[in-house]
């Protein structure tokens, strides 16, 4: 081998060990970034584990929600089908109710029409039965007047026993006239002084007041919300029945009184206790009636006296509980046998 | 002024028996009358389109309920007819009722005689118009008032 050659060799040799230096130190360098690359995995790792445990848990809460929505949802589909059903109810009740609406306004449409048939009836009453009967009226006075010496005492007594009769009917008709009037009338209310009404009554009453020393006194008088013709007819009916069931030995003393009370300070009556009601009392001092009369006394055609006695046609009282009826109020007899008779009214002040 | 002096009266009466009442009601009254009656209303307009050359009526009852013609038609008329529309009348009527005893006083109705149940009281209310004062001029009267004897 020559000189040359060796110190090649040589070199080579020293450039080899400086290269495998040079990679010793690389690979130190590789391997410090190796061991922090492992490192930054193990820590990313364990972040993984436990962002998964964290997805693990999200899952497991997703699967709750979806459970419980899936009830949710199932009870609002029985919810749905619910309303759906009452849906259809609604609908046929509101076939129902239209119906009966119909039905309610064809029998309004009835008694519009029956309430003029009412009326119809009542202008035949007072026209075409009160005709013939007035005829009679008038014959029979005629058959007194002209031919009574024609006739024998007992053909007298026919006569009279006749003319008494048609005088009956007559009153009936004008009861049941004036009885049909408050039932068909126009309703018109009035604030009214009630000192007027009852000077109206006495007019009516003069010659019977004069000829039994009737003292009608008008005691405490507010005034009241009513209609007045027929609040007319009303006392017109009650002082006339003081005045006709009068005591035979006592002259009749009739006192009418009115005042406003709140509904609270009356007893025994199903009142709002805080409106305001219009007292009128009507009493005297007549032959009165015993205390299980007091409700039997209003109703159509009830008499408590022999018609011999007491002449009337039993429609009297049931026009004044009518008309008291039509003023949306309450009407109440108390009596005695012999001592009095009173009547307590009550209407709606306003 | 003689208010009792005889009267040419006219009456206009659908009913038979009322005709009859009020024939006979005449003759009860002190005074001299001359009636002529019409069994309704068309048949009282064609007496006193012919009978009224004088003496003129001096009064027309008219009843208000007639067939043919009624009483309001009748007044109408002769509160329309010029040789007609003085002349007193005096409605004879069933009714009292207040309607139609206002409209008889607008349409210039002088009287109202609500048809009574009596025949003496009938009497007295014909005897009673007939001798108003009114009658000697006619003339719409002040005041209304009906004479009801019911």
């Amino acid at each position: 081998m020559s000189e040359n050659t060796l110190s090649d060799a040589i070199r080579e040799l020293a450039f080899q060990m400086e290269e495998k230096e040079k990679r010793a130190s690389e690979l130190i360098i590789a391997n410090k970034e190796l061991v922090f690359q492992n490192e930054e995995k193990e820590k990313r790792a364990s972040e993984l584990i436990i962002a998964n445990k964290e997805l693990v848990f999200q899952n497991e809460e997703k699967e709750k929600r979806a459970s419980e929505l899936i009830i949710a949802n199932k009870e609002l589909i029985f919810q749905n089908e619910e309303k759906e059903k009452r849906a259809s109810e609604l609908i046929i009740a509101n076939k129902e109710l239209i119906f009966q609406s119909e039905e309610k306004e064809k029998r309004a449409a009835e008694l519009i029409i029956v309430n003029k048939e009412l009326e119809s009836f009542t202008y035949i009453s007072s026209h075409d039965l009160q005709e013939p009967l007035r005829k009679i009226q008038t014959f029979a006075t005629r058959l007194i007047a002209d031919e009574s010496q024609n006739l024998s005492d007992k053909g007298k007594e026919y006569v009279l026993r006749m003319e008494d009769a048609s005088n009956r009917m007559q009153s009936l008709i004008t009861d049941l006239l004036a009885y049909s009037r408050t039932v068909t009338s126009e309703r018109k209310f009035e604030t009214t002084d009630l000192h007027i009404i009852i000077e109206a009554v006495k007019d009516d009453f003069k010659e019977l007041i004069a000829m039994k020393y009737a003292n009608i006194e008008a005691g405490e008088m507010c005034d009241a919300h009513i209609i007045p013709f027929q609040f007319r007819q009303l006392m017109h009916n009650l002082i006339g029945n003081a005045l006709k069931f009068a005591h035979p030995d006592t002259p009749p003393h009739i006192i009418v009184k009115s005042r406003n009370v709140k509904g609270s300070d009356v007893e025994g009556q199903k009142f709002l206790s805080e409106k305001e009601y219009c007292h009128i009392t009507v009493s005297d001092n007549g032959i009165g009636f015993e205390p299980q009369y007091k409700d039997y006394i209003f109703e159509l055609f009830k008499r408590l006296h022999d018609q011999e006695k007491i002449a009337g046609t039993g429609i009297g009282l049931t026009i004044v509980k009518k008309i008291v009826e039509n003023h949306n109020g309450t009407i109440t007899a108390a009596g005695e046998l012999n001592k009095g008779a009173c009547f307590d009214i009550y209407i709606p002040a306003n | 002024m003689d208010l009792r002096k005889g009267k040419n009266i006219f009456l206009a009466e659908d009913d038979a028996d009322d005709r009859m009442f009020f024939e006979d009601a005449l003759k009860q009254v002190a005074i001299t009358t001359h009636l002529t009656l019409a069994n309704d209303g068309l048949e009282l307009m064609s007496n006193l389109e012919t009978v009224t050359e004088p003496p003129p009526p001096d009064v027309i009852f008219l009843d208000l309920n007639m067939p043919r013609k009624n009483g309001f038609q009748c007044l109408e008329e002769i509160r329309n007819t010029h040789k007609l529309k003085d002349i007193p009348v005096v409605i004879f009527s069933t009714t009292d009722n207040e309607d139609a005893v206002n409209r008889t006083y607008q349409q210039g109705a002088n009287h109202y005689i609500c048809k009574p149940r009596s025949f003496e009281l009938l009497v007295e209310a014909i005897e009673t118009v007939l001798t108003l004062e009114m009658w000697q001029k006619p003339q719409p009267p002040k005041e209304k008032f009906v004479l009801a004897f019911t």
